[in-house]
């Protein structure tokens, strides 16, 4: 290989393992491209007040004048951040150091010397295939006022508004569901265009003859045609001829059918995308969350947790294969998808970090063997995700176990403890029961020790928790894996110790406030 | 409250469990399944009776001192507890009936057709999951404390000889450190309970009668026991 082929190859060796040239290339693709990345939602709304400034400027300019400095703003400036833009989408599109030494390695391989034309050839295919999208065209011809001289191309401003369907989700939608219906659409376009090509030409020849007919030209006739089929109907050209008349009744008809049909089509593929569209709105809202339960399956206990958990700090997602349960909980307001959730590729399609993201798997079905398969199904992705399990018939705790769940929940077996306790001791029962119910004014609250805490108390006894009325039912020490109940005032905190707290929710607040104190 | 009969009607794993968790507290526990659930007859680890809903149940008197009876009812069919609860209500005014329901709505229903407590069985278990997800160690440890299996006991203590407290109130009282105990609540006779260091329980001195709900190890609630009265349990 020639020296000048070698120093090319390095080169693009060199890039690639170039942290900061990746690090900026990331940075870019994140602003311009990044679906997930917040700040390209920040990017797309100041692109979209770019356009918007463009084409106020533009309207206001036809009968007022604009102060130079904003003109020089809308010409010169807008079109430079515009150009900025294109070139650096034109970078991030496709890695030309990727192709560059995929291709040298290939040839390596393969034992050849490396043909470095056709390398470039793969680069320059992959770049004008982007600069030849529709996207990139009107990318490019919203940068062409800037050449606003010529009259002409001032008028490209609007073609700016065009740039709208890179930044706007609602608009790619729109656009996805004519996508869809392409079909349709077109067999529509061609009725349409026969049905005007032929009544054009009829009214044409019943009419042009006639002096006192307004139809005189081909063009005439065709404008008389489209008007009518839309059903706009200006009443600027009528036919007077009896044949004329004739002609118009069929175009009238068929522009009822048209209009019919149209109106049908784009119904039935709104709908048909909706849940597509929500699907995508939910997979987006995803991200913003800090942390996620996970629920597989949406029957009655599952609906109660759900509504539970939905009111504390994580987010809840539900998935279920079937339909009509889904569409129940997004009635609820739930965050819900039609997934399998004993399926890898649900989770896979979620774009979620299991690890992170994920607080628990929540495998509540009303049958064993799809909590089973669920719970196989999430630990076979991850090994660590906290898994509880509803248990429905007793003989299958251990396949459970087996699977991998973490907890196991007999609803049974609690049933009869709570039947023999209540029986028992109703009255510490019911102690009990106030303090994990939600609606009693008494709670108990967990607080985990911080270093903060711990920089003014070291000890229980510096808590002083009954001065706010607040009964410490104990200390877990996780470290030790050890609950100390009604520990002496002497006992140390550590970081990482669980405050057990029994009171008035608001004597808690109280005291968790002064614990933060400074 | 100490019962000695354990009636529980319907033969399914809900009865299967409460039967097993309540064998040991009761001298005698009689499962009752509905006529055409024969094949349960070879199955059941207790004496065994069958039932039809629409039995006249004075019988039943004859047998078990139903002052001294809970009647669990199990029945899977909402409808068919309700009506059974009813009928039982209607029959004996001193038995006590803990039943179970499916939903909320059954949960009102079956109060006012008499039970003294409903478990309703959705909410039980998804109370269960969301302490066990959201506060984990106090699920485990008022689990434990609750369920006997830690070291930890929660008992209903009268008071008998009020002498020892000497006109004190329940928040005045360093009842861990005196006795290595804490106290949750308070009911004072005839009254709904009331946390300790609530308003009512700091205006109220401590009389003969009052019941405390009391955490702590065997050793010191026996001690606390014997200075100021019978454990109930």
């Amino acid at each position: 290989m020639g020296f000048a082929k070698r120093l090319f190859v390095d080169f693009f060796y060199f890039l690639q393992s170039c942290k900061s040239y990746r690090q900026a290339r990331r940075f870019v693709y994140n602003f311009l491209e990044n679906e997930r990345s917040k700040a390209k939602k920040y990017f797309d709304l100041f692109m979209m007040f770019l356009i918007l400034v463009s084409v106020v400027t533009l309207i206001r300019e036809v009968k007022h004048p604009v102060d130079e400095s904003f003109l020089f703003f809308n010409y010169y400036v807008i079109s430079i951040i515009f150009f900025i833009e294109y070139l650096l989408r034109l970078w991030v599109v496709s890695s030309v150091s990727d192709v560059i030494v995929s291709r040298y390695e290939n040839d390596v391989a393969t034992g050849q010397e490396f043909r470095f034309f056709m390398a470039c050839r793969e680069v320059a295919a992959l770049k004008l295939r982007h600069i030849f999208s529709l996207k990139a065209i009107i990318d490019l011809v919203a940068i062409l006022p800037f050449f606003h001289q010529l009259r002409l191309l001032r008028i490209f401003t609007l073609f700016r508004v065009f740039k709208l369907f890179r930044y706007a989700k609602t608009f790619q939608t729109f656009a996805s569901v004519f996508r869809a219906k392409r079909f349709e659409f077109i067999t529509l376009f061609i009725f349409s265009s026969i049905v005007i090509v032929i009544s054009s030409v009829l009214i044409y020849v019943m009419e042009a003859n006639n002096p006192a007919s307004p139809v005189n030209t081909l063009f005439e006739a065709f404008y008389w045609s489209i008007v009518t089929i839309a059903t706009v109907g200006y009443g600027d050209i009528v036919p007077i001829t009896e044949g004329g008349r004739i002609v118009a009744v069929f175009v009238i008809v068929a522009g009822i059918a048209v209009l019919a049909f149209t109106t049908s089509l784009v119904v039935s593929a709104f709908n048909e995308k909706l849940d597509e569209v929500r699907e995508t709105k939910i997979l987006n809202n995803l991200t913003s969350k800090k942390r996620y339960y996970i629920l597989c399956g949406y029957e009655n206990i599952a609906k109660e947790v759900a509504k539970k958990l939905s009111k504390s700090e994580h987010g809840v997602l539900i998935l279920d294969e079937d339909a009509h349960r889904i569409e129940e909980a997004r009635k609820e307001g739930f965050e819900a998808l039609n997934y399998d959730p004993g399926s890898i590729e649900s989770y896979h399609k979620l774009r979620l970090d299991l690890h992170a993201q994920v607080k628990a798997v929540l495998c509540l079905r009303e049958s064993d063997v799809e909590n089973v398969y669920t719970a196989l199904t999430v630990r076979a992705i991850s090994k660590d995700i906290f898994i509880l399990s509803l248990l429905n018939q007793h003989a299958n705790r251990k396949k459970l176990e087996f699977a991998g769940a973490n907890e196991i929940l007999y609803d049974k077996e609690i049933v009869g403890m709570v039947s023999r306790e209540f029986i028992g001791q109703p009255v510490a029962f019911e102690a009990i029961h106030a303090l994990r119910s939600e609606y009693s004014y008494i709670n108990i609250e967990e607080v985990v020790l911080t270093q903060r805490i711990l920089e003014r108390f070291a000890t229980v006894g510096e808590l002083h928790a009954t001065r706010f009325r607040v009964v410490l039912l104990g200390i877990y020490k996780k470290e030790h894996e050890r609950f100390y109940f009604n520990p002496i005032d002497s006992t140390f905190l550590e970081e990482g110790d669980c405050l057990l707290l029994i009171a008035n929710t608001v004597f808690i607040e109280e005291f968790v406030k002064y614990l933060n104190k400074r | 409250m100490q019962r000695t009969n354990g009636l529980i009607f319907g033969y399914n794993d809900y009865a299967k469990e409460i039967a097993r968790n309540i064998d040991k507290k009761y001298k005698r526990v009689t499962l009752f399944a509905l006529k055409g659930e024969e094949h349960a007859a070879e199955e059941s680890k207790y004496p065994l009776c069958f039932f039809d809903l629409s039995d006249e149940w004075e019988e039943l008197q004859k047998e078990y001192d139903m002052a001294q009876t809970v009647a669990f009812c199990a029945l899977e069919d909402d409808a068919q507890n309700i009506f059974l609860t009813i009928s039982l209500r209607a029959t004996f005014k001193e038995l006590t009936i803990v039943a179970l329901a499916k939903s909320k709505e059954s949960g009102n229903k079956l109060m006012m057709a008499g039970a003294d407590k409903v478990i309703p069985l959705v909410q039980t278990t998804a109370d269960m999951i969301v302490d066990l997800l959201e506060r984990p160690v106090a699920s485990n440890i008022l689990h434990g404390i609750l369920y006997e299996k830690s070291n930890l006991k929660i008992v209903q203590i009268e008071v008998q000889d009020e002498n020892y407290f000497h006109g004190q109130y329940p928040a005045d009282i360093d009842w861990s450190r005196n006795h290595g105990i804490i106290v949750l609540s308070v009911i004072h006779q005839g009254k709904a309970g009331e946390f300790i260091y609530s308003s009512k329980a700091k205006h109220h001195v401590i009389t003969r009668g009052d019941i405390f709900v009391v955490v702590g190890y065997d050793e010191d609630l026996k001690a606390f026991e014997k200075l100021i009265g019978s454990r109930m349990a």
